[in-house]
């Protein structure tokens, strides 16, 4: 009877141990999106485990595609240099839920990818990179966007997203538009005007995607808020002030297009792959993309002519302007257990052979001065529209956190052309703004 | 017999753990995070009281995924027990080619229902899509199916409805086969009509299986999620949500983690107090065999 009892208690504790084990597991519930043995191999979140007899690095990325395998490419050649391991991690769409978990836990992979937040979201969790030999090599295109109010910069610039709107140069040519006559928005209107009557479509947005809507505003809200110098908003903005009756102005601009019929008539339902597919065969002009955009057309078809332009001012007494923002942006988690590895893989990425190979399969200028990436057909662009001023992602820059998808639903409610949508659109950005403005 | 009875309560303790570690501390966590601002990251929040439940009495987001929260678990939980039950009545009977149906009708069960929603989003899309592809035949002009919400919502309804009619055709067929075929010899002989029969007979000793699959249905509508977020991803705009695509968004997207923990509590309630309903009703009904 003893031995029974013993038995039970034995049984009873081994099972309750083993289920206190699987509750302890820090990052057990942030490991969606990752493979099995991927997620095994995260077993306690970003605190590396040693791996035989090297150490592993944590690394996670929002880069997909070719830009992501340029980066697994890079990790694997570092590897073989040092003999460290780099779990490279790839989650895909559900990257930024991840991190949020990983962030609500304080357990973070010792190198990620802050996908154009390193200042606002990531700079309490990363280590500066100020001290480091190729900080004094970052472009100045891009140090003001990755730099906080007391100069500290979190991140490896691996290249910078400069972009206009994207458009199909064939199909500007066909309709008699030309697209350096493309100065304000007015003249945009009027070059959709000619696409159309053309028998084509003059934007192409997957609205059911949501993230393309809010493109939309981040390129066209900097013309109404930021670019013109004698109406800017950007200290109100920062100073948290939200001027509604300009949001308006950008929310009424979009319904007016789309009373005018300038988007695909799929709009709400199409998706980013449907927006690729038109401009590679020609069938839409402007999409409001990044040159990643441009990479995925010429994926599809290498022939289209695709191209773009900078986004236009609001009147003739301001320039076009063109956005800026991080693309690839490495940092390393300032509490990384192997911090000191975690840096050495960060200087590797900004050595000029491995960072030039990484900005050319993004398909943008490299962050570094001194690193000249043989971005193709989009380097033309680059040249051309070179004295043009390029401003930072409006959402990033001027907004609080957690804005862009308020951004992304007021809009979906202008496509749909729902009443009220417009003043609707600008009084919840403000209630949002507001409500997100105090918290932080 | 005590002692064996204090050894034997040691076999509560797996269970009790894993009830506290799964449910009860998340729930607890949930409703301690439903009264504060936080962003769902960041290591400071406030306390706001019961403003996360305040704010949702002027939501208008939220007062449309209630709403479409209902659609979804009784719309489907209808339409499934009918077409179910149709089904299972028809495929009670024997015929050539009945198991080869029976297994058409349960296959899409077999399917994630994200990947159900990737196929009928192929299916409903404007360009290229097989609706339209159908409709044009006829000489229709295409129509975006999914862009208007009421419209989408009913989509929804029927693709989930779709995919989950099988199960009711199977707790139905094993209710049906479950029947002795003493008291419909005993109908025979009285006389008694084919929908005599179904009312007095059938309905009645099926009772276990409705209750069964009404309850089923009902809490797998009422939490929909995958179907939405592969078709519509809850748009246009929130037209489509239901309270857990909404409580997602509302987490992740909007950075209002304390809000949506309120609403999935919201949530919570509205599922645990229908189906208690629900169940309570049907056990009523239910007839001893």
């Amino acid at each position: 009877m003893k031995w029974k009892k013993l038995m039970v208690l034995l049984c009873s504790a081994a099972m309750v141990c083993s289920l206190a084990a699987c509750g302890s597991g820090k990052d057990g519930d942030s490991a969606g999106g990752q493979s099995a043995a991927e997620a095994a191999g995260d077993e306690g979140g970003a605190a590396p485990a040693e791996s035989g007899d090297g150490t592993t690095i944590t690394f996670l990325t929002n880069a997909v595609g070719n830009k992501a395998d340029a980066l697994r490419a890079a990790c694997e050649a570092f590897e073989e240099e040092t003999g460290y391991t780099v779990d490279f991690q790839v989650p895909g769409e559900g990257y930024e839920e991840l991190m949020k978990t990983k962030m609500a836990a304080n357990e973070l992979p010792d190198v990620f990818t802050t996908h154009g937040w390193s200042v606002a979201r990531y700079s309490d969790y990363l280590m500066t990179v100020n001290d480091l030999e190729w900080a004094a090599d970052i472009s100045d295109q891009i140090r003001p966007v990755i730099t906080d109010k007391d100069g500290n910069m979190f991140v490896l610039p691996v290249d910078m997203d400069i972009a206009g709107i994207i458009c199909n140069m064939t199909v500007l040519e066909e309709a008699g538009v030309d697209p350096d006559g493309i100065q304000t928005w007015d003249d945009f209107a009027a070059a959709c005007d000619k696409i159309k009557a053309a028998g084509k479509t003059p934007i192409h947005l997957g609205g059911k995607d949501n993230w393309t809507i809010g493109q939309y505003f981040d390129w066209a809200a900097p013309s109404f808020y930021i670019t013109n110098e004698a109406k800017s908003h950007a200290d109100e903005l920062k100073g948290g002030t939200f001027d509604t009756a300009v949001w308006e102005e950008v929310s009424g601009m979009l319904a007016d297009w789309v009373a005018a019929g300038y988007f695909n008539e799929d709009v709400l339902t199409a998706d980013y792959n449907s927006d690729i597919q038109a401009l590679a065969q020609a069938d839409a002009a402007f999409a409001f993309y990044g040159n990643g955009g441009i990479v995925d057309t010429l994926g599809v078809n290498p022939d289209a002519d695709m191209g773009m332009i900078p986004v236009p001012a609001v009147s003739a007494d301001d320039k076009p302007s063109l956005i800026s923002g991080e693309d690839i942006a490495v940092g390393v988690w300032k509490d990384s257990k192997v911090k000191a590895e975690a840096t050495e893989l960060l200087n590797y990425l900004a050595r000029p052979d491995v960072l030039k190979g990484l900005a050319e399969a993004a398909g943008n200028k490299a962050g570094l001065n001194g690193v000249s990436a043989d971005v193709g057909k989009i380097g033309e662009y680059y040249d051309k529209y070179a004295d043009v001023e390029a401003f930072p992602y409006f959402d990033r820059e001027y907004l609080p956190s957690g804005m862009w998808d308020v951004m992304c639903s007021t809009g979906a409610d202008i496509l749909a052309q729902k009443d009220g949508a417009v003043e609707n659109a600008a009084k919840t950005m403000e209630q949002n703004f507001n409500d997100k403005y105090v918290a932080e | 017999m005590k002692k064996r009875a204090g050894i034997m309560n040691l076999f509560y303790v797996p269970a009790i753990v894993l009830f506290s570690v799964f449910v009860l501390y998340p729930l607890m966590k949930g409703i301690f995070l439903s009264f504060t601002n936080w962003n769902g990251y960041s290591q400071t929040y406030k306390m706001v009281g019961i403003n996360n439940y305040i704010r949702m009495l002027d939501d208008q987001n939220v007062h449309r995924a209630f709403l479409n929260t209902i659609i979804y678990g009784v719309g489907s939980t209808v339409l499934q027990n009918l077409l179910g039950l149709a089904l299972a009545l028809f495929l009670n009977q024997k015929f050539r080619g009945r198991s080869l149906t029976r297994t058409i009708v349960y296959l899409p069960v077999m399917l994630a229902p994200l990947i159900m929603g990737y196929i009928m989003y192929f299916f409903f899309s404007f360009n290229n899509g097989a609706m339209n592809d159908l409709i044009g035949i006829f000489g229709r002009a295409p129509v975006d199916w999914l862009a208007d919400g009421r419209r989408g919502v009913f989509i929804l309804t029927m693709v989930n409805t779709l995919q989950f009619v099988g199960i009711s055709m199977v707790l139905y067929l094993a209710g049906l086969q479950g029947i002795p075929d003493m008291y419909y010899e005993a109908a025979a002989i009285d006389g008694v009509k084919p929908g005599q029969e179904f009312r007095y007979i059938t309905l009645p000793l099926l009772m276990p299986a409705i209750s069964s699959s009404v309850t089923i249905n009902l809490i797998g509508g009422l939490k929909l999620f995958d179907i939405i977020m592969a078709l519509t991803s809850g748009g246009p705009g929130y037209d489509t949500h239901s309270l857990s695509t909404l409580v997602r968004r509302t987490y992740f997207g909007s950075e209002n983690a304390g809000y949506a923990s309120a609403i999935g509590l919201v949530s919570f309630v509205l599922i645990m107090v229908l189906s208690n309903i629900v169940v309570k009703c049907l056990e009523k009904k239910e007839v001893d065999l």
